[in-house]
């Protein structure tokens, strides 16, 4: 039986956007927002230059400065009793993440990720499952705060870590301290992550159109049809286009 | 040069003609790639919950239950956590998730054998 005198628990989105100079992430966060909003029916908070130290990314725009260091004070930053921590490069098309927040888990990392042509980048992780932060969903339980908080110690003890777990990159990523947290706070065991699989888009993007409800995603040298779902795009210069914020006008729009 | 002032235009013409079909075949689509990402999507939207616990409709998963005799009974869910299901209402659920799921399936799956281009 349900108890009525208990309050609900709020819901929420948070995405983290820390510009840099070659990427305007508020930009991007503003319309994933939109996304959220209309598909989710959930608030969503922005939370912006919680962390100055700056990384370097490596693979996509080579050598720049990139803020990926804060994400790990998701939990206390969040003002949701249940979260979705996003990127705000992973388009919200579909409801399908609401699926998760109504179990009873903790917390839940997509750990599948697949491109259109079927392949993904190499994980520089190899002794443990990989994961990928773009989507976390927690709650605030002290399961969840204990994988958190193992995010923030790997963060701080980054080369330890990285020589323990055979980590080939040097570069800190997000991905791999959740993976190694997550791997830690289950007893060393495989476990179960969100559990289908995460579509990116990982090659750049020259147009993206909704029609009947079917995604059309228009590549350099190909294109694909895609049936509405949420979509990672890795390619920035498209995501700061004003042809992406036209395409999220058409999303919002149709009923 | 007056004399080669068409054949040029013909060239120019053909070129044209070259690249256009060169950007149509760009926009080509694959088939097999859409209906693979197709079938990822419905798996993705066979998952349900009921009662805090998340399930994938399956043929297996419906026929268990239907088959089941008593009224209540528990099932493992996705999480590897042990779901307290009433039955009747277990059935329900799941077989409208699985029609709904698979009914969207097959008028996608329709829909893409007939798409080559875009």
């Amino acid at each position: 039986m349900n108890n009525s005198n208990a309050p609900a628990k709020s819901r929420g989105v948070v995405l983290f956007a820390h510009n840099t100079p070659t990427v305007n992430y508020e930009r991007i966060a503003e319309q994933a927002s939109r996304l959220i909003t209309y598909t989710l029916n959930l608030p969503t908070t922005i939370i912006t230059a919680v962390d100055d130290t700056s990384n370097v990314r490596i693979g996509y725009a080579n050598a720049t400065p990139w803020y990926n260091m804060g994400r790990y004070r998701a939990y206390d930053l969040s003002p949701y009793d249940e979260t979705i921590l996003l990127d705000s490069d992973y388009l919200i098309l579909d409801n399908n993440l609401l699926k998760i927040l109504d179990t009873t888990i903790d917390y839940a990392i997509m750990d599948k990720n697949q491109s259109p042509t079927g392949t993904v980048d190499t994980p520089a992780i190899l002794s443990i499952p990989m994961v990928w932060a773009t989507a976390v969903i927690f709650k605030k339980t002290s399961k969840a705060k204990l994988l958190f908080d193992l995010v923030a110690r790997i963060q701080r003890n980054y080369g330890y870590y990285k020589r323990l777990y055979h980590l080939k990159s040097n570069n800190f990523r997000n991905d791999y301290a959740f993976a190694i947290a997550d791997n830690i706070v289950n007893g060393y065991q495989p476990r179960q992550g969100i559990p289908w699989t995460m579509l990116t888009a990982d090659k750049p993007i020259k147009k993206l159109e909704i029609k009947n409800n079917n995604i059309i995603l228009r590549e350099e040298k190909s294109a694909h049809v895609i049936p509405r779902q949420s979509i990672h795009i890795i390619d920035k210069d498209y995501l700061q286009s004003d042809e992406y914020v036209e395409f999220v006008d058409t999303v919002c729009q149709i009923k | 040069m007056l004399f080669f002032g068409p054949i040029y235009g013909l060239i120019n013409s053909y070129m044209s003609d070259i690249n256009e079909l060169v950007d149509q075949i760009k926009q080509a689509t694959d088939y097999q790639i859409n209906k693979r990402i197709l079938r990822e999507k419905i798996i993705t939207d066979l998952h349900f919950t009921y009662n805090g616990g998340l399930f994938k409709a399956t043929p297996e998963l419906f026929s268990f239950v239907v088959c089941w005799n008593s009224e209540e009974l528990f099932l493992e869910d996705t999480y590897q956590n042990p779901i307290k299901v009433n039955r009747k209402e277990f059935i329900d659920v799941c077989g409208q998730h699985y029609q709904m799921a698979m009914n969207h399936w097959h008028i996608e799956h329709e829909q893409l054998k007939r798409t080559r281009k875009v």
